[in-house]
């Protein structure tokens, strides 16, 4: 008992006297505590610094179809309306122009670079999601914007709905910079999907569908009424908020985005046919 | 027999799956944005978390019926697609089990992030494995499912030219085991040419198919059919000729197992035995019937497939039994463990990274009840939206330094945007457009865009209507207003003055606009067909029909409604509903929204009275809830010009704004 006694009042007494070992422990404490806690506390948060492309469009254009053709390299999976949002990394080689099967494989020549493949759900109600992230992902260096080509006629309205939407999201994006340093460059690649089948249109006519579309939208919009909140709240109402483009033109054409920065390239594929590579190529030429 | 089975992930990648008959993929789609997306169906349909097949609501759609289940952790959706005309009991538990045994063998994987793959291919062999096992129970059992007698009853009379063993067969599928085994002797004895000639190697898996009952029933081929499939390459009848020494013994062990199969097969053979009256001698037929009973069993599992199937049953059993138990026992690890559990979750409160659990979230949920319903918000709405909130956040880690009740109003936010969302745009102008001027490639001809406006007396029907025409004169459109409330006096003057004031005020803009009165006690039905058809012929853009005032509970009513909607056919109907009105808004919106008969609903609301309530805007919410009808428009002011478009984003803020 007593020796017990005597070993515990020994140990006390070294470590209250000052000693080179002491010393070097109680830094060690105090340095590491406060990294171990950190870690501990942020380990949740997931990495996210890579830069990132994001899918959208309506729903059934392939979003998740393409999605799961870039990862797996040979063949699409079957999908259905996606929910949430699913993102993939994927590894570009930066030097070279490979096809995304070959840019999938381990040993693909040439310098890598990783992304952020982002798929979001179409569903009207479940927009939000990607609306949110073209404004406030970090690192976001493209859009690409799948639509059917093969049903474009019924679903036109819709897609350039949608269209329209991200492309003022963007515009809204650039002109709300305050500095003068322009914000990055965010371009949109359309891509018309579903070359495989017969009633398919061609990159061209959809462009120019989609360009008189948008067009009919933006005169539209501009009679409509004004949204519940604006003019109550002072929610931020400048005159030519809502004006894609360039304001006061007659007719829209994607080539006036550009005035926002915004490039917009329409190439058309098929995910069915694994016939991706332009798409591919459009993206690795944007990271 | 089940049409298709699909593993799929929320973000709608499939990762496993099979299919037996070729279903459209719009099933499942429709599927997820009914039950998962718009939680179309009342209340709370939506998908409840990790609750067994049988509690979900069966999903049915074009003669399919769909069983499913979802894992919300890892985001996994099981779904099985059978034909409605089945009806087929042991699907909700090759569901549950499915899901248990697939969340077990792959729940790490799905847990990755960034990717969409998992390795999964091994499954076929498990979902083989359980459905061989709930088929044969479901069918040798015979009491939980009467309906496969029926449908065998069914299907062989309609054969009745085709098999000519039917009289004992007939018995046979009627008789209870103790008959079954009476019969069995003469089975025996009857059936010696069968198996020798190998004369049944197309059906190897026929324990199952003859479980059904009759022989070569539809059942029996469909199933057959689809037994052939996965487990072919197990037996041949050359495989099982070859084995059949061998067989007499090792069967036997299988008889644990499977010995309401080798009953089944003797079942079989019997219903050929009339055909089998060039026997041998009796002894020899006895030995190969044995034989060819054993080989039959023994054929399911031979070859490669055997060992295979037995360590994968053991398995299966294991896993199914490990999650039982992990159901049963709750963990508790002593007094030192809990109180570091409290110290933790304290901690955890703080600086966020706190998994909440329902009693978490009990209390605040609450809150948020009674904060929604101080706003208005109809109790029901309220519970439903709270209940989704829930749902989203069982299991969810808070974010560093977030406390739950940030957390709870972010995910509330996100209910209330999802549920507020339209499914498709809706932009008036574009809409009317598209039907006033049709495009070269479409065959419609232009036409009218008839608009009405129905409602409860005194929400402002007739206000809304000349402010929405108020607009549509501002694009310069030509638009008939009719005067469909033949009932209440001064509704037809009021109109007038109304129209009087409306082209007074437009003159200069170029809108026409001109009104369509018969005068008081004639049908509005028939009043509105005949505006629609004048306004075709000359030429108007828009109609405009109002309707007389009711009270949504009165049949009488109400049931004109369905008789309007046929004749003059709306493009669009839109009801009105004030802002000031509480609780009853659920059920006037129900109400209106299902007498327009059947295939015809609402189009939209216009809450009328919003600059009247302030933050309380909960009327919209409730009567969004009660019928997934988005809402157009809002009414702010007593002026033509004050009628607004409504956005999502101003409502979310008013409903969550706590001051």
């Amino acid at each position: 008992m007593a020796t017990a006694m005597d070993q515990l009042i020994e140990y006390i007494e070294y470590i209250l006297t000052p000693s080179a070992p002491v010393f070097i422990v109680g830094a060690l404490i105090v340095v590491l505590v406060p990294i171990i806690v950190h870690i501990f506390v942020s380990r949740a948060t997931p990495y996210t610094n890579l830069p990132s492309v994001v899918l959208v469009g309506p729903p059934g254009a392939g979003k998740t179809s393409l999605l799961t053709l870039l990862e797996r390299g040979d063949a699409a999976t079957p999908t259905h309306t996606s929910q949430v949002p699913q993102s993939i990394e994927l590894t570009v080689s930066v030097d070279q122009h490979l096809s995304f099967r070959e840019a999938v494989k381990d040993d693909a020549p040439g310098e890598h670079k990783k992304f952020l493949l982002v798929d979001t759900p179409g569903h009207g109600k479940l927009r939000n999601f990607a609306m949110d992230s073209l404004v406030a992902r970090e690192g976001l260096k493209g859009i690409v914007f799948m639509l059917d080509a093969a049903t474009l006629d019924e679903n036109l309205a819709a897609a350039a709905n949608y269209l329209y939407e991200v492309l003022l999201a963007l515009q809204k994006r650039v002109s709300a910079t305050k500095t003068s340093k322009a914000p990055s460059a965010i371009n949109v690649l359309i891509a018309a999907n579903k070359s495989d089948l017969f009633t398919a249109l061609p990159a061209t006519l959809v462009k120019s569908n989609l360009e008189a579309e948008l067009g009919r939208i933006r005169k539209s919009r501009s009679k409509g009424l004004l949204a519940s909140g604006v003019g109550m709240d002072d929610v931020d109402n400048e005159e030519n908020d809502d004006w894609l483009g360039e304001y006061g033109s007659e007719k829209f054409t994607f080539g006036q985005m550009q005035e926002f920065n915004i490039e917009v390239d329409i190439v058309g594929g098929s995910v069915t046919e694994a016939k991706v590579d332009k798409w591919w190529h459009w993206v690795s030429e944007r990271l | 027999m089940l049409d298709t089975f699909e593993i799929l992930t929320t973000s709608g990648v499939v990762l496993w799956s099979r299919s037996y008959a070729q279903v459209s993929p719009s099933i499942i789609n429709n599927f997820i944005t009914d039950v998962f997306i718009e939680e179309k169906g009342g209340a709370i349909a939506g998908a409840k978390n990790n609750q067994s097949a049988a509690q979900n609501p069966p999903y049915k759609a074009d003669q399919h019926t769909l069983k499913w289940t979802f894992v919300k952790e890892l985001g996994i959706i099981f779904v099985a697609v059978y034909r409605s005309l089945l009806h087929l009991s042991w699907v909700d538990k090759l569901v549950d089990n499915l899901k248990t045994i697939f969340v077990d063998l792959y729940g790490d994987q799905l847990k990755k992030p960034n990717t969409t793959l998992v390795h999964c291919h091994k499954f076929d062999g498990y979902f083989d494995q359980q459905l061989r096992e709930l088929e044969s129970t479901t069918a040798t059992k015979g009491a939980p499912a009467p309906t496969f007698t029926l449908e065998t009853d069914e299907s062989i009379s309609g054969n009745l030219g085709d098999e000519p063993p039917l009289p004992p067969g007939l018995k046979h599928r009627n008789a209870k085991a103790q008959d079954v085994a009476h019969d069995l002797p003469s089975t025996v004895e009857s059936t010696p040419i069968a198996t020798p000639t190998s004369s049944r190697p197309s059906t190897p898996g026929d324990h199952l198919v003859v479980g059904k009952g009759g022989p070569m029933s539809k059942m029996s081929r469909r199933a057959r059919k689809m037994q052939k499939g996965p487990s072919a390459p197990m037996s041949s009848g050359d495989e099982s000729s070859v084995r059949k020494k061998k067989a007499p013994k090792k069967g036997r062990k299988w008889d644990a197992d499977g010995f309401a199969d080798e009953e089944d097969d003797v079942q079989l053979d019997y219903s050929a035995a009339p055909n089998s009256i060039t026997s041998d001698s009796e002894a020899e037929g006895r030995t190969t019937a044995v034989d060819s009973v054993d080989t039959s069993t023994w054929g399911t599992k031979t070859s490669k497939g055997q060992f295979v199937l037995r360590d994968l049953d053991d398995e299966v059993h294991d896993i199914l039994a490990s999650a039982q138990s992990k159901t049963s026992t709750t963990s508790n690890s002593g007094l030192v463990g809990s109180g570091l559990n409290t110290i933790n979750s304290l901690f955890r409160n703080v600086v966020g990274g706190k998994t909440l659990t329902k009693e978490d979230l009990a209390k605040p949920m609450d809150g948020m009840k009674e904060h929604l319903i101080k706003k208005n918000v109809a109790p029901e709405a309220a519970v439903r939206l709270r209940d989704s909130v829930e749902k989203e956040l069982l299991g969810v880690k808070t974010g560093s330094f977030e406390s739950i009740d940030t957390r709870i109003k972010k995910a509330m936010e996100v209910c209330l945007t999802k549920m507020l969302t339209p499914t498709s745009s809706l932009d008036l102008l574009r809409d009317i457009e598209l039907v006033t001027r049709p495009s070269g490639f479409s065959s419609q001809k232009a036409r009218p865009y008839v608009m009405s406006i129905v409602g409860v007396n005194g929400v402002g029907k007739s206000t809304n209507l000349s402010k929405i025409c108020y607009f549509l004169l501002q694009n310069k459109m030509k638009v008939l207003v009719v005067a469909g409330d033949t009932f209440r006096s001064g509704a037809v003057e009021q109109l007038k003055v109304h129209v009087r004031n409306l082209k007074e005020l437009t003159e200069r803009e170029g809108g026409q606009v001109a009104i369509f009165e018969k005068g008081y006690g004639g049908d509005a039905a028939t009043v509105a067909r005949d505006a629609v058809r004048s306004a075709t012929s000359e030429g108007y853009d828009v109609v405009l029909i109002d309707t007389a005032g009711r009270r949504h509970n009165d049949q009488r009513l109400m049931s004109n409604l369905e008789k309007f909607a046929k004749l003059a056919n709306p493009d669009k109907i839109l009801m009105v509903g004030e802002a000031l009105v509480g609780n009853d808004s659920v059920a006037q919106a129900r109400n209106f929204n299902a007498s327009f008969g059947q295939g015809r609903s609402l189009d939209g609301f216009i809450i009328s009275k919003c600059d009247t309530v302030g933050d309380m805007v909960g009327t919209l919410v409730s009567i969004v809830h009660a019928t997934n009808v988005p809402v157009l428009f809002v009414g702010v002011g007593q002026h033509y010009s004050d009628i607004r478009n409504f956005s999502v984003r101003w409502a979310v803020e008013k409903l969550l704004n706590s001051s």
